[in-house]
């Protein structure tokens, strides 16, 4: 109680002093009167409500909740020993990992490491391939993975508990939102298979607990206290966006708080501004670069774990690849020279090798074809040769090394031809000019000449030397100006739809598009690389990944020429229009139906048409003068019931917003704050109730909740049998429980 | 946007301090502060006044009022008739103002006032629309256009945009120097006049939102004479504003927005108890501005609508976008004139509504293996076929046979079978990968012998008519899906061509997904009918009609649909983000020989400045949220009620009327900036009298207000003394504003032409121009 009333006086230094001028330029000091005798009324209420009988509650609640949590979560977790749903994904990243074999995904990788490391524990050794719908083999104790799954999923439970006493709810009520998480069949659901979605659920519960918690500690600023849980907020921001991008959601709801914390602690004029300035170095430090630490540290995990070359390969750069074990690229000697035979790679997005082959263009120049080819194939090697000015290559001769500035030329291994471009229009985009191979050794012009320009070398600060992997090098024609580039654009059947390869008059040097480096690197006459030299930076590396992962993230839009029964739109998850059928709808199968609990669903969806005319009617009744708040239930409102209102807004938004393909679990995050705006409202509706009302309404609300949940539990603990035994469960047609 | 100034209400509230009144205009401020004291005697004065603000030099005002117009007119209306030719998109707008004068019907994505404005231009000068507008760079004198009147309509209304936002600027109650720079931004804008006087919708859109800001704060000025006359009068001057705007472009919805955005802090402002309004009166003021700026508005833009219907009573290029229902109240339609019963056993053809092509077979068969290596039927191939051709002939068959001596019609729902009449062989789908959707259906023919045995259920389709009247299928007016009877796939086509063994022909396959509106086919005619049939020999069929919302809900979903789909690239399509700098223009047009182009540009220094400005503002406002969060006062709070309450509101205007363009999808160009523009040159010249307006004991207020001085006193603006500062400002600005459009005029009037070198010399920012070379 202590905490809770130096909270409100606290707190208005920020907010007070925008209430209490009101009132003096209104004048009227009998309002003034008015609106202080409420508040000393509210705390003769509330002082003896929160003190008795705090200490068995508080101690026993929790454990019955969490052993239900576990309960639901867990009993028959082993029944269906098919793959489900994404287990195919995630069951199979987690294999990567023990197989510690490099792969790609869109999502961060600290999830799929716990899935990994839950296959660790249970003595998987990453050789199951998880097929969609295929059974689980002897070898793969599936039960143990599901039940590490499971554990993050039951533990939101007591979160949920902690979290509405965080937020000063009563009792009744932090009761009703626990039973609201606990009695939510999607989140018994999803929790059960080897998905991601149980952890980021705990680490958004987790972040939300740290916060407020955080947040009712600021009288105790700087204390061990604040500095434990400003800390544990920031490892959860970091953990939750290391599972999913959709933690940032949640990120920017603590940040907008952090705002305006900030924001209020500006306007105190008391505050020193020493520590006016600490306060910020704390929030930079604990919100800001721990989280940046966790996210970077489960990165360097995902590298160090996957040291060899996988299915995910592709993805990096050449520099990346040569790490990896397995891969063929670290034999080559270090710094090019005059005479080597090289492979040279595009740098920009989805980029290949440099290519030629006898086919000529069938327009323009008819000269051989020059192209960007992804497939090693000798066509792709390519030797460099000194200028015809120059003293010609000579095998005995000493060894002329390769820098920028060097202007050399091309010389395609396999047909002789030099690299060469002329003032003809690229076959198609007309803009650049054409690049072919043409003449030989002997025959050619001064348009075969190219100068090299280091744009960067992720080992050296030295660009006099071209080093294999890590040196990025445009290509200039010293005659014509232009630079050698392969965008995106695939060349006609007569080009074998390889890419196009241009030479393009803007100078851009961002264009990466332009970049190039060797990757494959033959010289006799020079000693092979210390491997070491090959090592790519970290920071690359990362940026790389998430550029990559940003990108594909983008790509899936939805196809309009592929069926997709599971996808459903945004609108129709708050109304709990559809479920989706988590595996195959045969008799005998054990079938998982992902459908919430429609009490909670639509009771936390009402609330929040609920709070919002709340929120209107007291901000009109405020502008009309009539006191019916005190200074503590303004703060009450604004942070246990506006914050989660907005934390709703802040993960169901991006989702109208967003293109890609759109699921009912992608609600879940949401459903949440969903559920605590519920609790504000019952919260708010029922504290001045008479006592005999109060438990009836609560009394009826639980029975409620569990009744509905116990009515559809089938679907969460599996559905054996026909689905036309659950046929009582279709509600509605698109909860297609039974056909 | 609406956020910002939602704040500055709270802001009101709290940032009061025990010296300091409250101040009460919330959206717009006039010259005077009503609240503050030695204001008040004038805002009396005001309040029942008439007309703009008298001040001593009111004379001046009026004077550089008619100046500017004057220089208005002649910068809109110079070469006005060069080039003689169709330049950009007058293409479009030519054409629907011809449609309009000849009656026939047709579509487009904006409403229809803008349209009918150049249309009633072509009727007075006794114009008859005959010529299309077909393409540009067509020449107006042989085909005798009487262009100069289309174009002299939006030069007239942009020559009057220019005293509008000098009256705005004077009404709000800025210095002369201030209102004329402001005017003078618009006045010497090369983008304003490029693309105001040619036959383009903008300048209508222009002009109303600069007439709405303009009536909104007439009507704001009123205030203290609630349902009065004057306040009636403007309120509803406002509506027919904005709904001039909306009824021109859809992006007139950000007016609404700024405007709504005014009256939403306004009323807000009002249901504050001090302010002594009883919920009645509050009451009444909600719904007078709803009625106003809501009920009016809508009703009028609905007006238009009825005209619009009104006045195109024939058949035209726009029936395709309607429904059948539709189709038959116009006149002349080929659907209502030609529509004839279908009966059982008819010879028909097929289309498909969205491609034109008609249901095709040939003898060819699909290939065994197609190039991803799936595998087809390898039966007779079913395509889609642009032109005629006797391969497109069927035979309706019932699925039942009966005596041919019966004839009977073609009902909704019916089971059909469809036999191909040159190879006698009827028409199937079944459970085949199509080549190239491996979800849909492959559609196929097999012969009559397994038709009518083992593959009979494969040969049925139902015919699923659309639309509420069901009654029998007809030719051309019935649209339908045709919809494989056993797997409830319906019978889809798309453009992309068949390979050379399809002979570039359509593929046509069975679709999953029945909603789909590209299922739609209709039969276009009977082959070979009797002519003595009864059905053809009825009476000419009447033009039906239909409920006036009926059709207005029907064109407007479709407007809306069409807009969206509106994303194809265009070569000259811009960013939002380059606007405000000017990045790029557009080309309108060219004469190779006379190397005279038109390009449309904005004033790059006008755009730069306006734009910088908006910046200064932002930050302006910035510093001083935070140094009063920190109690220190740096403005006085007339100053400052002028700075949020009514730069702010341009400012509002111009966010309003900007940024939601980064959400939309489809292409934008370089125009859409121009309401923005407007409302940037506003904020501008507002600007310049806050900064340059400031006199020397204000810098004193600074001074002790950085040394943090615990009393903090206001010394008052003078009204008019001392505006020298203001002079040079706006001297400056106009100096360099007119430099800069006299050097790019020849672009925007397209004439004189260019020299390599002077086309270099004005490509300031990698314009793309013509004649570069």
């Amino acid at each position: 109680m202590a905490s809770v009333k130096a909270t409100g006086a606290e707190l208005g230094g920020g907010v007070k002093r925008r209430n209490i001028p009101v009132l003096e330029v209104s004048g009227a000091e009998g309002e003034k009167q008015t609106i202080l005798v409420p508040e000393v009324d509210y705390k003769k209420q509330e002082k003896p409500k929160q003190q008795s009988g705090i200490d068995i509650e508080a101690w026993t609640a929790p454990i019955v909740f969490t052993f239900l949590a576990f309960f639901t979560r867990m009993y028959k977790i082993g029944q269906s020993d098919i793959v489900t749903w994404d287990e195919a994904h995630f069951g199979k990243f987690g294999s990567y990992y023990l197989k510690r074999e490099f792969y790609f995904d869109v999502h961060p990788p600290l999830g799929k490491m716990l899935v990994g490391l839950s296959g660790y524990l249970a003595g998987y050794n990453g050789s199951f391939e998880f097929k969609s719908g295929e059974h689980y083999p002897e070898e793969v104790n599936y039960t143990f993975m599901r039940i590490f799954n499971a554990a993050f999923g039951a533990l939101c439970v007591p979160l949920a508990y902690y979290t509405s006493k965080q937020l000063k709810f009563s009792k009744a009520t932090t009761w009703l939102v626990t039973l609201m998480v606990l009695c939510e069949n999607s989140y018994a659901t999803i929790s059960r298979f080897i998905l991601l979605d149980s952890m980021l659920l705990f680490f958004t519960f987790t972040t939300m607990l740290c916060y407020s918690k955080f947040h009712n500690l600021q009288n105790k600023s700087f204390s061990a206290e604040w500095w434990t849980w400003i800390v544990l907020t920031g490892l959860s921001i970091g953990c939750v966006t290391s599972v999913k991008w959709v933690g940032l959601f949640v990120t920017a709801l603590v940040g907008l708080y952090t705002v305006e914390d900030l924001w209020n602690k500006f306007g105190d004029y008391k505050m020193p501004k020493a520590t006016y300035a600490m306060h910020w170095v704390a929030r930079i430090f604990g919100l800001i670069l721990i989280p940046a630490a966790v996210y970077l540290a489960s990165f360097y995990a995902h590298f160090t774990i996957l040291n060899r070359s996988g299915p995910g390969d592709a993805q990096m750069s050449s520099l990346f690849q040569a790490n990896l074990k397995g891969t063929d690229l670290t034999d080559s000697p270090l710094e090019v020279a005059i005479g080597s035979k090289v492979t040279i790679k595009n740098m920009g997005y989805g980029g290949g090798l440099l290519h030629s082959h006898v086919q000529t263009y069938p327009e323009g120049s008819g000269q051989q074809q020059v192209t960007c080819y992804h497939h090693k194939d000798s066509n792709n090697d390519w030797f460099f040769h000194p200028i015809r000015k120059e003293r010609q290559y000579d095998p005995q001769e000493e060894v002329r090394f390769i820098g920028d500035k060097s202007v050399i030329r091309l010389l395609h291994a396999q047909t002789g031809r030099n690299l060469h471009t002329h003032s003809v229009a690229a076959p198609i985009t007309k803009k650049h000019n054409e690049v072919s191979t043409y003449g030989n050794a002997t025959v050619g012009d001064d348009k075969d000449n190219w100068v090299i320009e280091v744009m960067d070398d992720a080992i050296s600060r030295d660009y006099s030397k071209l080093r294999t992997l890590t040196t990025a090098f445009r290509l200039r024609n010293q005659v014509l100006g232009c630079y050698l580039r392969a965008g995106n654009v695939n060349l006609p059947q007569w080009g074998f739809k390889q890419i196009e390869v241009t030479c393009t008059k803007e100078n851009k040097p961002r264009d990466t598009f332009t970049h190039w480096n060797i990757e494959s690197h033959i010289n006799r006459l020079l000693p092979k690389a210390d491997r070491k030299a090959f090592r790519s930076p970290f920071f690359r590396d990362f940026i790389h990944l998430n550029v990559a992962m940003m990108t594909s993230n983008n790509a899936l839009v939805p196809d309009p020429d592929k069926q997709d029964d599971l996808a459903s739109q945004w609108w129709q998850w708050p109304i709990l229009h559809v479920g989706l059928r988590m595996c195959s709808w045969d008799d005998n199968v054990i079938k998982y139906f992902l459908l919430g609990n429609p009490i909670v669903y639509w009771g936390s969806t009402a609330s929040l048409i609920i709070f919002t005319l709340m929120l209107g009617w007291y901000a009109i009744r405020w502008q009309r003068g009539y006191p019916d708040l005190t200074q503590r239930d303004i703060d009450h409102i604004l942070y246990s019931g506006l914050y989660p209102f907005i934390g709703w807004f802040a993960h169901y938004l991006p989702f109208v917003a967003m293109a890609r393909v759109t699921y009912v679990h992608h609600y879940y995050p949401a459903l949440y704050f969903a559920i605590l705006t519920a609790g504000f409202c019952v919260d708010w509706a029922t504290r001045k109730l008479p006592r005999p009302v109060y438990y009836g309404v609560f009394g009826a609300v639980y029975a409620l909740v569990i009744g509905v949940f116990v009515l559809f539990i089938p679907i969460s603990f599996g559905m054996p049998g026909s689905n036309q035994q659950y046929a009582y469960l279709k509600w509605f047609d698109g909860w297609r429980i039974s056909n | 946007m609406s956020g910002e100034s939602s704040q500055l209400g709270v802001r009101q509230r709290t940032g009061g301090g025990a010296t300091r009144k409250r101040s009460k205009s919330p959206a717009v401020s006039t010259s005077h502060n009503t609240d503050n004291e030695t204001h008040a005697k004038i805002a009396k004065q005001k309040g029942t006044g008439t007309g703009p603000y008298k001040q001593p030099s009111e004379k001046g005002y009026r004077v550089a009022l008619a100046l500017v117009t004057i220089v208005a007119f002649i910068t809109r209306f110079w070469k006005i008739n060069h080039p003689d030719q169709v330049v950009f998109d007058e293409v479009h707008f030519g054409k629907f103002a011809s449609y309009y004068l000849q009656g026939t019907y047709f579509f487009d994505v904006h409403p229809p006032f803008g349209k009918l404005l150049f249309a009633f231009m072509g009727w007075l000068v006794g114009y008859d629309g005959h010529f299309l507008f077909d393409n540009i760079g067509d020449s107006y004198i042989d085909n005798k256009v009487p262009y100069v009147a289309f174009r002299a309509m939006p030069a007239l209304l942009s020559t009057l945009t220019v005293p509008v936002v000098y009256l705005t600027m004077w009404e709000s109650g800025y210095s002369l120097p201030a209102c004329l720079t402001a005017a003078g931004l618009i006045l010497f804008d090369n983008g304003q006049i490029g693309q105001t006087r040619l036959i383009l919708l903008d300048s209508t859109l222009i002009f109303s939102m600069a007439c709405s800001i303009l009536c909104y704060i007439r009507f704001y000025k009123q205030r203290h004479n609630a349902f009065g006359r004057k306040w009636w009068k403007w309120l509803l001057l406002t509506g027919v504003s904005l709904s001039c705007v909306i009824s021109t472009k859809y992006v007139g919805v950000f007016t609404f927005v700024t405007i709504g955005a005014a009256v939403a802090i306004d009323l807000w402002n009002m249901l504050d108890y001090r302010r002594g309004l009883s919920l009645q009166q509050f009451g009444m003021h909600f719904a007078a501005r709803a009625f106003g700026l809501i009920v009016i508005p809508f009703f009028f833009y609905l007006f238009w609508f009825q005209v619009h219907f009104t006045v195109l009573y024939r058949s035209g290029p726009g029936d395709d976008f309607m429904t059948p229902e539709f189709q038959e109240t116009l006149a002349d339609n080929a659907m209502a004139e030609k529509s004839v019963e279908v009966f059982y056993n008819d010879k028909v053809t097929l289309r498909h509504k969205d491609t034109k092509a008609y249901l095709h077979s040939h003898l060819d068969r699909y290939p065994l293996r197609y190039d991803d290596g799936r595998i087809s039927s390898q039966g007779q191939q079913v395509t889609g076929y642009p032109f005629n051709d006797t391969n497109n002939h069927w035979i309706i068959v019932p699925s039942q046979p009966f005596p041919d001596s019966v004839q009977r019609p073609v009902n909704n729902n019916d089971a059909v079978k469809l036999l191909h009449v040159v190879t006698n062989t009827y028409l199937l789908s079944h459970d085949v990968a199509s080549p190239y959707h491996p979800t849909n259906q492959e559609f196929t023919t097999v012969s009559k012998e397994d038709a009518d045995g083992p593959r009979y259920n494969e040969t049925l389709f139902e015919v699923r008519i659309e639309g509420k009247r069901k009654q029998g299928l007809r030719t051309m007016s019935s649209l339908f899906k045709f919809v494989h009877h056993p797997s409830k796939v319906a019978m889809w086509t798309h453009t992309k061509p068949l390979p050379d063994w399809g002979y570039k022909q359509q593929e046509i396959n069975g679709n999953k997904n029945l909603q789909q509106k590209s299922n739609i086919w209709f039969i276009e005619s009977i082959i070979d009918i009797d002519p003595e049939d009864k059905r053809l020999s009825k009476e000419p069929k009447k033009i039906k009609t239909l409920p006036f919302f009926k059709k207005y809900f029907e064109l407007q979903r479709a407007m809306f649909h069409h807009n969206n789909a509106l994303t194809s690239s265009h070569p000259y399509a811009s960013q939002p983000i380059q606007w405000p700098f000017l990045m790029r223009g557009v080309s309108f047009w060219t004469k190779n020989d006379t190397r005279e182009q038109i390009y449309f540009l904005g004033n790059v220094a006008g755009w730069w400045i306006a734009s910088s400005i908006l910046a200064v503002f932002a930050g302006i406002v910035g510093a001083d949220q935070l140094t009063q969060r920190r109690g220190i006062d740096a403005l006085d709070s007339r100053t400052r009620s002028r700075l949020y309450n009514s730069t702010g509101f341009f400012w509002l205007a111009w966010a309003a009327h900007y940024f939601p363009f980064f959400l939309m999808g489809r292409q934008l160009f370089l125009h859409h900036y121009l309401p923005a523009h407007l409302a940037s040159a506003l904020v501008t010249g507002a600007l310049v009298e806050f900064v340059f307006g400031v006199e020397a004991e204000e810098e004193e207020v600074v001074m002790a207000g950085q040394e943090r001085k615990k009393e903090r006193k206001w010394v008052p603006r003078a009204c008019s003394e001392s505006t020298l500062g203001s002079w040079i400002a706006c001297a400056t600005i106009i100096g360099i504003v007119v430099a800069s459009f006299v050097f790019y005029a020849p672009l925007t009037y397209g004439s004189p032409g260019l020299s390599v070198e002077g086309v270099l010399r004005r490509k300031w920012l990698g314009y793309d121009l013509h004649f570069a070379k």
